[in-house]
């Protein structure tokens, strides 16, 4: 009796473990649409996601960056990542989101076309930004491989960057 | 450790306060060199400071102030008198104390300053004054830091002083330690005197009917007991007996000394960070407050005459008069007075007037101004910079004023006072005053101005000058003045406060500066203008006025539009030009132009709406957004939506560069679509009733085109602003919630590029002044309820070129 609650102890805890290992080397990102690619940033960089509302322009500021909104009370960039990836700005639809990131002090809302999923992914199919982006400038952090598709993860800390 | 820290961070407050406060008295001591009051105040201080000091094993800063503290000692018992030279050397020794405090606080170490010359000085005062008493005694007192050449200097400077050899020789052959000892053991004594002294003065009050015989008893014992410091000088032997003598005697010595008749405020230390917190929040409520009332507003509007108004009426009053109290409190607790930069100036004066030989008088009034501190904090160096300029370019060698029949001593006039939600501060001189035309020849000289602006140049344009980088007077550069940096530091500094410069001055009589500066940074009072379908805030402390004007008021000048403004020219500048705002709406015939004016410049800014006067709290756009030209900021309106702060400064400088353009020129790119089939016809059929849409939609709908509808004025107006469609004609009912028909098409018709969108009015409207109305606001058919579908469909074809092969 008392060996098999051991061995049931015993495994439970071997459970435990592994959940805690899987746990260790997977990250979970949510992944996103702009234009035909899907995106990714890990999770815990995402402060909020909100429904698009309005904004104030900005002047003399890239056009890129669509102005700055009130997210309770604090003023906060908006970025279009269209705008920013080179493809042609597209009326805001009903799946348009802001996605509000944050990495330390630094915090912007960043319009995507559509949300996907929430996906866990471990860091084995991550693979390395390809040669031709490698370097400190690229926003790319690496390349998630699901079965079917291939999914860019971004360094947040690069998007938040002022670069102009 | 951390308590020692905790003691030397009170410490350095204290002496700080102690400090600032003296650099006043000592000045005052000057004019009134027999104000008992006062001597004893600046004694306790050098007294307090020392005591402190030698508490925390700060060695120089002991040995400076106890020598400070034993020429003060003699001045308070009449036996120095306060001469200017006496004084030049206790400034300087203050100066010395300042620094030292100043290394204290950086470095936590009183190492690395130089005292032993100001020591020196110090008591070759003492020396000089009482007959018998030899000063070589204190001079080298310092335990640690002074080295021995230092203590060499100190004494070949006083056997210069045609006193004592044989002290000298007695201190080359006595060994170093023993003189170090032997040194202590005098100040010890000398401590002990005046402790005594002091008791005796205790003494003296409590026994108030016999103060004289007291006082000359004091002098006796004084000059006896220095008698026998002399004499034991040489003997080390009685060292320990006078030590343990002293801790006896402290306690009684120290508390008369303490026993200040200074007023004890009752007052709290806070940190600076909790005060900003504060009034974060306090913003955060003033923007709550704002919303609050505009949706009251919104509610009024839409419920009137209902009973819960008038509840909520007050409800809302309530709270937005609470919050204004709440933050006035708040500004408050963060103000100070004003007089704690005013308390340096009487010091610089009267250190200037004495470089300078020149006999000048300040008078200083408004002290008790109070202003935010950090505002405070920035507003010295301004003033410093204007007072050395008065002071070395306004007043005149005494010689010259006499010659002018002006009385010898010079003036110079400082006050400050509360104007609006401004703090004025105004420096007058009764000096030479400003010379536009000298002004304009030197500033041509230098290459600052042209020949062209000089000519066209007022005499108070000119005045301002004096703010250019790189202008000065001075025909040679002195220790004051004469770099041409020092007043552009002034424009700089109070352009950044948001503050104006007003400079007015007549030749010979005297020139007057006055500096506006607003109350508070955080929250400010702003004009809310509009352009286009944009709100910006200017900051109403720049704002000089607003003036409606026509098109043709407007000139064009190589390339700048100016307007007149009653006897001035002033240059404008459209707000659209300078923010690249797009132009969608049609331009009107009338616009507004702010008239912003800063430190001495104005200009106007042409925009076209004035929205209103609100009180915005300065949001800033974060790193990512930062240094955007012309913008100082952000806020957030009663709606929730974001305006844009405007950066008066860096408005001003961009205005410069900006080329006008006519303010009238949209372009009008129609977008005439080729259409190829009737579907591509889109008409918007704009109603409330279901039913009605339906009738319309059922009247058109053979003919093929799109429809689209909308169900009041708000939702065509958005529809159409979003631009997914070219629509080619409107059918708008004119009875409707939220925004009516009139309404619609007069907001419709704002924007060029809907000019010429047929709109067509469906009503059961059937008055002629409904008809006239419906013309007003541009719509160009009237139907009326009820019609044929046949009817409504010709007049839609007619209106939107239907073509004829599509039926």
């Amino acid at each position: 009796m008392s060996d098999k609650l051991k061995d049931i102890i015993n495994k439970q805890g071997e459970q435990q473990n592994s959940v805690g290992e899987q746990l260790d080397d997977v990250v979970q990102l949510v992944g996103f649409m702009i234009g035909d690619e899907e995106y990714a940033v890990p999770i815990l960089s995402i402060q909020e996601i909100i429904k698009p509302f309005s904004w104030t322009r900005v002047p003399q500021v890239p056009s890129y960056i669509l102005g700055v909104f009130n997210l309770r009370g604090a003023v906060i960039p908006l970025i279009d990542l269209r705008a920013k990836f080179g493809l042609q700005v597209k009326k805001h639809s009903e799946d348009t989101r802001f996605i509000v990131m944050r990495h330390g002090d630094d915090v912007a809302g960043f319009v995507i076309d559509r949300l996907t999923m929430a996906i866990r992914i471990k860091k084995e199919n991550i693979g390395p930004a390809p040669d031709t982006v490698i370097g400190d400038d690229t926003i790319i952090d690496g390349v998630g491989k699901q079965e079917d598709k291939i999914i860019t993860i971004l360094k947040v800390n690069k998007l938040l960057e002022r670069d102009f | 450790m951390d308590e020692f820290q905790e003691i030397l961070q009170d410490f350095l407050v204290e002496s700080f306060e102690l400090v600032e406060k003296l650099d006043e008295d000592l000045v005052e001591l000057e004019s009134n060199p027999d104000d008992l009051e006062l001597l004893n105040g600046i004694f306790r201080v050098a007294h307090t400071v020392k005591g402190a000091s030698s508490f925390l094993n700060f060695d120089v800063l002991t040995h400076l102030t106890h020598h400070m503290e034993d020429v003060l000692n003699r001045a308070r018992h009449g036996e120095l008198s306060i001469t200017p030279d006496v004084m030049d050397v206790i400034l300087e020794s203050i100066d010395l104390m300042k620094a030292l405090l100043e290394k204290i606080r950086d470095t936590s170490s009183d190492d690395g300053i130089d005292v032993s010359a100001c020591v020196a000085r110090l008591d070759k005062i003492t020396g000089g004054t009482g007959e018998v008493e030899t000063p070589v005694s204190s001079a080298p007192t310092e335990e640690e830091s002074v080295t021995a050449q230092e203590s060499s200097e100190s004494e070949t400077e006083e056997s210069s002083q045609e006193e004592e050899e044989e002290e000298i020789d007695y201190d080359s052959m006595t060994p170093e330690e023993v003189e170090a000892e032997i040194e202590r053991l005098l100040a010890q004594r000398q401590e002990e005197d005046r402790k005594k002294r002091e008791a005796k003065i205790a003494a003296g009050e409590a026994v108030p009917q016999m103060p004289n015989p007291d006082e000359e008893e004091q002098k006796e014992e004084s000059s006896e007991e220095k008698k026998e410091e002399k004499k034991a000088a040489p003997a080390p032997t009685p060292a320990p007996v006078a030590k343990k003598e002293e801790p006896k005697e402290e306690p009684k010595a120290a508390a008369p000394a303490r026993k200040a008749p200074a007023q004890v405020e009752q007052t709290i230390r806070v940190d600076v960070k909790r005060l900003d917190h504060l009034m974060n929040l306090i913003g955060e409520l003033v923007l709550a407050k704002n919303r609050l009332i505009k949706i009251n507003d919104d509610v009024e509007e839409r419920y009137e005459g209902e009973e819960f108004l008038e509840e909520l009426n007050q409800v809302v009053s309530i709270v937005s008069l609470v919050t204004t109290d709440l933050q006035i409190a708040v500004m408050k607790t963060r103000m100070l007075p004003i007089g704690k930069v005013f308390n340096k100036f009487p010091r610089m004066i009267r250190d200037l007037s004495r470089e300078l030989n020149k006999k000048i008088e300040l008078v200083i009034s408004g002290e008790e101004t109070e202003l935010d501190k950090s505002i405070v904090e920035e507003i010295g160096d301004p003033l410093v910079h204007i007072i050395r300029n008065s002071c070395d370019h306004g007043v005149e060698s005494p010689e010259e004023r006499l010659a002018k029949g002006k009385p010898e001593v010079g003036v110079i006039t400082l006050k400050a006072y509360n104007e609006g939600n401004q703090i004025v501060i105004q420096i007058d001189d009764d000096g030479k005053g400003l010379d536009p035309v000298m002004l304009k020849n030197k500033s041509l000289e230098k290459g600052i101005i042209t020949e062209k602006e000089a000519d066209n140049m007022s005499d108070k344009e000119a005045f301002t000058l004096i703010f250019k980088p790189g202008f000065s007077t001075a025909a040679q550069v002195t220790n004051v003045s004469g770099r041409g940096v020092g007043m552009d530091v002034v424009k700089t500094n109070i352009e950044k406060l948001n503050g104006i410069i007003d400079i007015d001055s007549e030749v010979g009589k005297g020139t007057s500066i006055k500096l506006k500066i607003p109350l508070t940074l955080a929250i400010i009072q702003a004009l809310l203008v509009g352009v286009q379908e944009e709100h910006y805030a200017i900051p109403l402390a720049s704002v000089l006025e607003t003036v409606r004007i026509s098109k043709d008021e407007i000139y064009t000048v190589e390339g700048k539009s100016v307007m007149r403004l009653r006897d001035d020219v002033l240059s404008l500048v459209h707000i659209g030009d300078i923010f690249e705002v797009e132009r969608i709406l049609d331009a009107s015939e009338h616009a507004y132009v702010v008239v912003l004016g800063l430190g001495t410049s104005k200009l106007g800014l042409i925009v076209d709406t004035l929205v209103g006067q609100e009180e915005i709290v300065i949001k800033s756009l974060g790193d990512y957004l930062k240094g955007i030209e012309g913008i100082a900021g952000a806020t957030i309106r009663g709606d929730g939506g974001v305006t844009l702060i405007v950066d008066v400064v860096a408005l001003m400088n961009m205005a410069k560069d900006v080329k006008s353009s006519s303010m009238s020129d949209g372009d009008n790119a129609a977008v005439s679509n080729e259409k190829n089939s009737a579907s591509d016809y889109v008409v918007m059929i704009v109603d409330d009733s279901k039913t009605d849409r339906t009738i319309m939609r059922k009247a058109l709908e053979p003919m093929g085109v799109t429809l689209v509808e909308a169900s009041d004025g708000q939702e065509a107006l958005g529809i159409l602003k979003s631009g997914d469609y070219n629509f080619d004609a409107m059918l708008i009912d004119i009875e409707m919630p939220r925004m009516d028909g009139y309404t619609l098409a007069s907001e419709i018709k704002k924007y060029n590029r809907y000019k010429h969108l047929p709109l067509i009015a469906v009503t059961s409207r059937t008055s002629k002044s409904d008809r006239m109305r419906g013309v007003e606001s541009g719509m160009v058919e009237y139907i009326t309820k009820p019609y044929s579908a046949d009817y409504l469909a010709s007049v839609v074809q007619r209106n939107v070129n239907f073509k004829a092969e599509f039926l």
